[in-house]
């Protein structure tokens, strides 16, 4: 493997191509009409243009893809997350092309891809899941039967879900019906596909998810757990390794069983097993990602290992060159998902300009940023700008870390969601970790209190005033400077007549 | 000088002596209160005062100052300006606009000029970043204008729809 194509944008494109850059293996970006001036692109050995802006017409584009690969003579396609990374059919198209799709193979991306079927496939290899159906529902009256038999409240889940699209929790029996209909047309409307299964509606669980790599000779690990419990409309929020609730002995079982269930799969590259774990600290399998996450620096933090590294050797065929015993646990780590959008204003996107970037840095803080100062968030993809993710000795430390971090922070000209942060890791719950998957909807229902910081209201006045003096005097003279600019240049053109 | 700047809900008079870009110390007044600062103005927009051993980094971004990372919003007041500004048309009666909240592209127009609507009636989609919203016409009343159609780009605060 010499020449790796990206098939992605934004930070993860950039986070991946600095691993390619650091094993001497060249880079290719691929972009949209929106995104040529995009981070990944400057960052990259090669780029080539996909498309226009909109994703089906560039990033989903497999055949744009391969011609781009074919043409650069790359040998392997890093999908990154979101886009073609769980799609079966492209990394079929991938190995047909003679490329390395540096992920799983299609067969094992099928069968763990699809909801239902990656609950057989936990049966099957004695894995722990929430009680429910493991075949879509083929009627109402199939969904009513299912409903009574495991009880009250249960939740319809859209079988090629993700990103909480298909998804209704239903209360009682007269709600089902409507709720089936809505979540079958939207899932329908969002992946192609109308399945629909259930299962029982587990109340205020934690989501505790394993991260696990394998290699092609039939070696598998788990690198510890990661919560990902602050979550606002089924979207991760907040992520933390490890968890503060998790042991040694429930993080060898959850680990033992998530590799089980890779191996019993045909399981090849990183992936990750989610989970519910309950109040008595039981956990029920809920789905497995076929792909790198958003949150995998966390587990690199704790780990001291580079996932993508990992990701590289097993794709060129290597062997893992550590064993589970090796796999040790040091410290912690949080990661906050930068977003371009506005808490103060019901969450509303906020794309726009960045006229101001100062990034955070220091001991125990890592950005993986895809923006920069100047540059124009486009409005046709996800608002995510950057992680930042901090690293401390124990859970405390990495807060204070982060809570300094967000200080040192500054992003003008979008609304962001840095203040969002700031109010999860100074509340009380979550400092003492205190959170299942309903905690930042039941924070962000109270009225967030007054106290915005600590400045004396003189000081604001007097820098508003001052900085607005500014910015006046500094247009004024810009425009003196522009039209005299004008006038020298025409004596001088003038003088030449 | 003097200026009038809101925050907080509350305006409050600033004055500042005419030289206080120079680097070094200024004399000031936030609403007959001396503050005696010192002020570094480094990078374009960027401030460093210290008043009484304490120092604070400010930033400004647009229509506010960012200082020791929380945003504070404001707005520059001419007192002249202020008198006749009450009683302007944002009343129930006469045509009220639905302005785009963010920038983004129109995806459904669910009404047509002439129609009857109910307060609060959806009209208009726009998606931006993955996301889709709907809005609302503040009041019932008879479409008198659409002023945008489906696929159209819009820019935050543009008029989309009037409704009488």
């Amino acid at each position: 493997m010499e020449k790796v194509l990206v098939a992605n944008r934004g930070e993860i494109a950039v986070r991946i191509m600095k691993t390619c850059r650091e094993m001497g293996l060249s880079t290719v970006a691929v972009y949209s009409d929106a995104d040529r001036a995009a981070l990944h692109v400057s960052y990259a050995d090669e780029a080539y243009r996909l498309g226009p802006g909109p994703a089906t017409e560039s990033y989903l584009r497999t055949d744009l893809i391969l011609e781009v690969a074919r043409r650069a003579g790359a040998d392997a396609i890093h999908p990154g997350y979101g886009f073609l990374s769980e799609n079966a059919t492209f990394a079929d198209a991938c190995v047909s092309a003679g490329i390395t799709f540096i992920g799983p193979p299609a067969s094992a991306m099928r069968t763990l891809g699809s909801k239902t079927k990656a609950r057989q496939a936990a049966d099957l290899s004695g894995m722990p899941r929430v009680p429910g159906s493991v075949t879509g529902l083929s009627s109402v009256q199939e969904a009513i039967a299912t409903a009574s038999q495991i009880g009250y409240p249960v939740m319809l889940k859209a079988a090629a879900g993700g990103g909480g699209k298909g998804m209704r929790a239903v209360w009682s029996q007269a709600e089902l019906p409507s709720a089936y209909v809505g979540a079958s047309s939207e899932a329908e409307r969002s992946f192609g596909s109308g399945e629909v299964y259930l299962e029982k509606l587990i109340q205020c669980p934690r989501h505790i998810e394993i991260q696990v790599i394998a290699d092609m000779h039939g070696n598998c690990l788990y690198l510890g757990e990661r919560e990902c419990s602050v979550q606002r409309r089924h979207q991760k929020v907040i992520e933390e390794a490890p968890s503060a609730v998790v042991g040694e002995d429930l993080r060898r079982r959850m680990g033992e069983a998530a590799v089980r269930l890779a191996l019993s799969a045909g399981y090849v590259n990183a992936g990750t097993v989610e989970f519910l774990l309950d109040a008595e600290q039981k956990f029920y399998f809920l789905e497995m990602n076929t792909r790198l996450q958003v949150e995998h620096p966390v587990t690199e933090l704790i780990t001291g290992l580079d996932l993508v590294e990992m990701q590289l050797h097993v794709a060129m065929g290597q062997k893992l060159r550590l064993r589970q015993d090796e796999v040790q646990l040091r410290g912690h780590a949080i990661e906050c998902r930068i977003y371009a959008e506005d808490p103060g204003n019901n969450f509303l996107p906020s794309p726009g300009k960045i006229t101001r970037l100062l990034q955070p840095s220091g001991p125990g803080v890592r950005e993986d940023c895809g923006v920069y100062e100047g540059w124009n968030v486009p409005l046709e993809y996800d608002p995510m700008l950057s992680k930042l993710i901090t690293y401390g000795a124990t859970r405390e430390a990495a807060i204070s870390r982060m809570l300094r971090a967000l200080d040192d922070y500054v992003i003008g000209g979008i609304r962001t969601n840095l203040g969002l942060f700031r109010r999860i890791l100074s509340d009380s719950d979550f400092r003492s970790a205190n959170i299942d998957t309903g905690y930042l909807d039941r924070l962000l229902s109270q009225v967030a209190s007054d106290k915005d910081g600590s400045v004396p209201e003189q000081i604001i006045s007097l820098a508003a005033v001052i900085l607005s003096e500014r910015r006046e005097k500094v247009k004024a003279s810009s425009a003196v400077a522009l039209a005299s600019r004008w006038k020298s240049a025409g004596r001088s053109e003038g003088l030449r007549a | 000088m003097k200026r009038w700047v809101q925050f907080d809900g509350r305006t409050r008079c600033v004055e500042i002596p005419d030289d206080v870009g120079n680097p070094g110390h200024h004399v000031c007044e936030v609403d007959g209160r001396v503050l005696d600062v010192d002020v570094s103005l480094g990078q374009e927009d960027v401030l460093s005062l210290i008043a009484d051993g304490r120092q604070y980094r400010c930033i400004l971004d647009g229509d506010a100052v960012i200082i020791a990372g929380h945003r504070y919003e404001f707005a520059m007041e001419d007192p002249r300006s202020l008198r006749g500004r009450s009683g302007s048309g944002d009343g129930a009666a006469g045509p009220r606009p639905v302005k785009a909240p963010m920038p983004g592209r129109v995806v459904r127009v669910l009404v047509a000029q002439g129609d009857e609507v109910e307060a609060m009636q959806g009209v208009v989609v726009i998606e931006a970043m993955k996301m889709q919203n709907e809005l609302k016409v503040p009041k019932a009343g008879r479409i008198s204008k659409v002023a945008v159609a489906v696929d159209a780009t819009v820019e935050a605060g543009q008029v989309l729809i009037i409704v009488e």
